[in-house]
């Protein structure tokens, strides 16, 4: 089958890992979308999305679930986790992948924005706000006693951790 | 008689794209800040999650319940299992619950202060906030005036079902 034997430029998938996909050719774009229904899709001050023709593209464990936000496109989600994964147009042979759900989400360097009508104001100075790694915050005491649930950042063939599933 | 719930004025209002999970503040979020660590990007599948939280006294779910996923033995996040938006971030161990910024009505009344998962920060991130772009207008077009959207309005409604596909 072409499927598997095809060599995936990129992997991704959903936190918990019920849901993964492939891209097989290099994006035909990347960009950020602040509209307001990008926002509230991702509940984020904006989604960044990485284009590929369907061709180009395949799930390759699980299906994600679907609902329709307009006339014009799907968005898909994994439906044990919520991750965000896709936003997946009506009228154009293409998919539109969230790039914070790509294994390796650095791979993908956006070149443009829209939807610059609801571009929150804070993000001008976000790069400068005062930070701190995740080791620095909890310390290494209470990180240490943390157990993740998340999919690794690569295809596995493991089943997956039910214990994450809290209902 | 009225509970304490409906009589109290949420501060801020929130909840999924399709409308069917909405939720109440009833405080000031504390705290506003970004996380860029690896379990926050990929649950919300974008470069970070943009979070500000409450004491769990000062939040409701207003409209249906969520699913959860445990992302770790001490966090659960909320995610509307009709059109998977991320909804909290909810720490088991502390009296706490977080929601995402962009799931606000309002997302613009809460500005994120604080960066933390900065090992996960990607490289470019610095130049996010300057790349070039259009408003939705300009790049869309006569395609914009055919789009039917199906999102559920940024406040609370009384009785919602998302127009017919």
């Amino acid at each position: 089958m072409t499927t598997q034997t095809r060599n995936p430029h990129l992997t991704g998938g959903c936190q918990c890992g019920a849901a993964r996909y492939a891209i097989y050719a290099a994006p035909s774009r990347i960009g950020l979308c602040h509209c307001r229904m990008c926002q509230k899709a991702t509940a984020a001050p904006f989604g960044v999305f990485v284009e590929v023709p369907n061709a180009d593209f395949a799930w390759t464990r699980g299906a994600p679930s679907r609902w329709q936000s307009s006339s014009r496109a799907f968005r898909e989600f994994c439906g044990t986790c919520g991750t965000p994964l896709a936003f997946h147009p009506i009228d154009r042979d293409v998919i539109e992948m969230l790039a914070g759900s790509l294994d390796h989400p650095d791979g993908a360097v956006p070149t443009y924005e829209v939807g610059r009508e609801s571009k929150l104001a804070w993000l001008t100075t976000m790069a400068t706000m005062p930070g701190k790694t995740t080791l620095e915050n909890m310390g290494a005491d209470r990180m240490g006693t943390i157990v993740s649930y998340q999919h690794p950042d690569e295809d596995d063939d493991q089943p997956r951790h039910s214990a994450g599933k809290s209902s | 008689m009225a509970s304490t719930t409906t009589a109290r004025a949420p501060v801020l209002t929130g909840g999924c794209q399709c409308g069917a999970v909405r939720y109440a503040l009833y405080a000031e979020p504390t705290e506003p800040s970004i996380c860029h660590c690896r379990m926050c990007q990929k649950a919300v599948g974008n470069y970070f999650a943009a979070l500000a939280g409450v004491r769990r006294a000062k939040f409701a779910w207003t409209r249906g319940a969520p699913g959860a996923f445990r992302s770790s033995q001490v966090i659960e996040r909320d995610f509307c299992r009709d059109c998977g938006t991320p909804l909290t971030y909810r720490p088991l161990d502390r009296d706490r619950v977080s929601i995402s910024i962009g799931s606000l009505d309002e997302p613009h009344r809460v500005h994120p202060a604080r960066q933390y998962g900065l090992e996960g920060r990607l490289p470019d991130f610095a130049g996010l906030a300057s790349l070039p772009g259009e408003t939705t207008d300009a790049w869309a077009g006569e395609r914009l005036a055919r789009l039917a959207t199906r999102q559920h309005p940024d406040h609370d409604t009384a009785d919602w079902k998302p127009p017919a596909a």
